[in-house]
């Protein structure tokens, strides 16, 4: 009997300690409900002021953000440089609209199929990495991700100089997103979630890992660290972003893509939000994206000096602010700190000596 | 019984023989020594034995009773060496504690899948291993600085940092290159308290490069000494340290000034 009771109390106590963990779990994802909840209403808010445009632009950032924290882990974590990343965004929009258009796939399935698509393409634009370093391996990411464009830009198929047009919109339960409104809602949630997982993914040993390899190659191959993998590794989960971001760009009203939204530009375009953002700082994408797609925007009127802009503000950014922004913010919480410890142990020892 | 073996181990760079034939064998438990002048090969051992270079065919090495030779690094550390880098090659941008969390890399009780899906799981993994480094760090004395980036710390601090995440690693073979160079004698002597306290600890066996001669002198139970990739001496410091060829090695040839002279005529007129 008193067995039994204690068996049960046991079990209950277990059954206790469990639901904490489960609230546990809960409680680390509320922050990101909430701000998912509080990002909701922004294209009424938009629209109230401004225009459908701005909700267009809104999209056109979720999906910078999407590219941007991947090219952070292969470029800020894990201190490889690529700049193929726009051949693998450009691999993940054509292969989801093709099998869509002519398998007549749902969005739902095409999505998915482009985003691995790009993730195997990844694989053989890291291969080099494995072997290559610096402006070597930024050599040949470049040509393979050029290649990936001239071959849109020259078969018809892929769309060569007239685009692909007329790309379903994704649907569920008679729901579509065929207005920049309704389509916010899928690109801010894959946003968020492509920012959550590369939470997870860097606040981790593997994070951990790449940022040693980023650090010093020998050294972290002494400690452990399977170099050749880990750069993979990197490369491939970069990749998935660029295919996702690739997948929603392409189907998001008006459902039409061109090589030309692949072009080099692009790329530097991508960089500079990463570098202003900060290099290796998960919400330095987030910060370089908005900026710079803002900046880009309101100076659309001087198209033709962007380019030098753009390549100038670089310059100056790797020379005068080569932590970008999250880096700026960063190193002053991590100063103030050390401050404060610092005056903590001041008045510490100054207790001592009053003591003796 | 060796625990750490090497025969005929070789490396070439290009015509330069900078190991040749080296046999060398490293008891269980003790503290060996290499020394012998700059160049001497000292530091391509170690990198050999590490895995950073490729040994010459027909060379092996063996540890714990298995051939690592031809493995990369990160196998070789996870076999059980670890080491640390003369120019220590520090995580200069990652904090104190993030250092000696690499180190802990490879016991790191998580995979990919789980990093992905659950991180909750990997946080509360993380938060013990972050204890066990703290204690680690308290250890060596860095506790304070868990949290700055390595790159702020002062040269001494550096060398116990390259130290813990080392031995972060868990590892039955510890490789020390020069670790004292630079120290002033009281940090010197910290430095080597600390090392016989780690080994005390973990049971090291440790393999110690060292140009400071009172570090090797007072704690290597053998010295292997080198000069041009090959072995000159072995034996107690005591005997190493009175052995002619050694001397001649480490200190140079007495020699008067007419030789002197006649070297110097010698590489002038042979062009060099």
């Amino acid at each position: 009997m008193r067995d039994g009771l204690q068996a049960t109390a046991l079990s209950v106590a277990s059954m206790f300690s469990d639901g904490v963990g489960k609230l546990n779990r809960i409680h680390r994802l509320v922050p990101w409900l909430v701000v998912f909840v509080l990002l909701l209403p922004v294209p009424q808010l938009v629209t109230i002021g401004l225009s459908d445009y701005y909700v267009y632009l809104i999209n056109k950032i979720c999906i910078f953000i999407l590219l941007t924290v991947g090219l952070n882990i292969v470029k800020g974590f894990c201190g490889q440089v690529t700049v193929g990343h726009v051949g693998l965004y450009a691999i993940g929009a054509v292969s989801s609209t093709l099998l869509s258009i002519h398998l007549g796939l749902s969005f739902w399935v095409s999505f998915p199929l482009g985003v691995l698509l790009a993730g195997l393409a990844g694989i053989v634009v890291g291969l080099p990495s494995v072997r290559l370093e610096g402006a070597y391996l930024a050599l040949a990411t470049l040509r393979l991700g050029e290649s990936v464009r001239i071959m849109i830009a020259v078969t018809p198929f892929l769309g060569s100089s007239t685009g692909l047009m007329l790309i379903p919109s994704p649907e569920i339960m008679g729901f579509v997103f065929d207005s920049f409104q309704s389509y916010y809602y899928l690109v801010m949630t894959a946003a968020l979630v492509g920012l959550y997982l590369s939470f997870s993914l860097l606040r981790s040993a593997t994070g951990r890992a790449f940022m040693a390899i980023r650090e010093d190659v020998i050294a972290a191959g002494v400690h452990g660290i399977d170099v050749p993998r880990h750069k993979l590794l990197a490369f491939v989960i970069s990749a998935l972003y660029a295919g996702a971001a690739g997948a929603l760009f392409a189907h998001m009203p008006p459902g039409y893509i061109h090589h030309n939204n692949f072009i080099i530009i692009e790329m530097v375009t991508l960089l500079l939000m990463v570098v202003l953002g900060g290099i290796g700082h998960i919400w330095g994408g987030v910060i370089g994206a908005i900026v710079v797609t803002v900046i880009y925007d309101q100076t659309l009127e001087y198209y033709f000096c962007q380019p030098l802009m753009f390549g100038l503000s670089m310059v100056l950014l790797v020379m005068f602010m080569p932590q970008g922004i999250g880096g700026v913010i960063d190193r002053s919480i991590s100063t103030r700190r050390f401050i404060a410890l610092r005056q903590r142990r001041e008045a510490a020892e100054g207790q001592d000596h009053g003591a003796a | 019984m060796a625990l750490l073996e090497t025969r005929q181990l070789s490396k070439n760079f290009g015509g330069l023989r900078a190991i040749a034939d080296l046999d060398i064998s490293v008891e269980t438990g003790s503290i060996h020594g290499l020394i012998g002048p700059n160049g001497s090969g000292k530091s391509t051992f170690f990198n050999l034995v590490t895995g950073i270079y490729w040994a010459e065919r027909g060379s092996t090495v063996i540890f714990g009773g298995r051939d690592i030779t031809s493995l990369p690094s990160h196998r070789i550390g996870a076999m059980g060496i670890a080491r640390t880098f003369q120019l220590l090659r520090l995580f200069q941008e990652m904090s104190v504690l993030e250092n000696v969390m690499v180190g802990h890399h490879m016991h790191v009780p998580y995979g990919l899948f789980t990093t992905i899906l659950n991180s909750g799981h990997v946080e509360r993994r993380d938060a013990v291993i972050r204890e066990e480094m703290m204690d680690l760090l308290s250890f060596i004395g860095l506790a304070d600085y868990a949290d700055m980036p390595a790159s702020e710390l002062s040269g001494g601090q550096r060398r116990l940092l390259s130290l813990g995440r080392a031995m972060a690693m868990k590892p039955r073979l510890l490789m020390l290159d020069e670790p004292a160079a630079g120290l002033s004698p009281v940090n010197v002597d910290r430095l080597l308290d600390i090392i016989m306290r780690l080994k005390d600890r973990y049971g090291l066996t440790i393999l110690i490069v060292e140009h400071i001669l009172k570090v090797v002198m007072e704690t290597c139970s053998t010295v292997t000494v080198l000069d041009y990739g090959r072995k000159i001496g072995e034996g107690t410091p005591a005997t190493v340290k009175d052995d002619p060829a050694v001397i001649e090695a480490c200190l140079g040839q007495e020699m008067n000034d007419d030789e002197v002279r006649a070297m110097l005529h010698e590489g002038a007129s042979s062009g060099r």
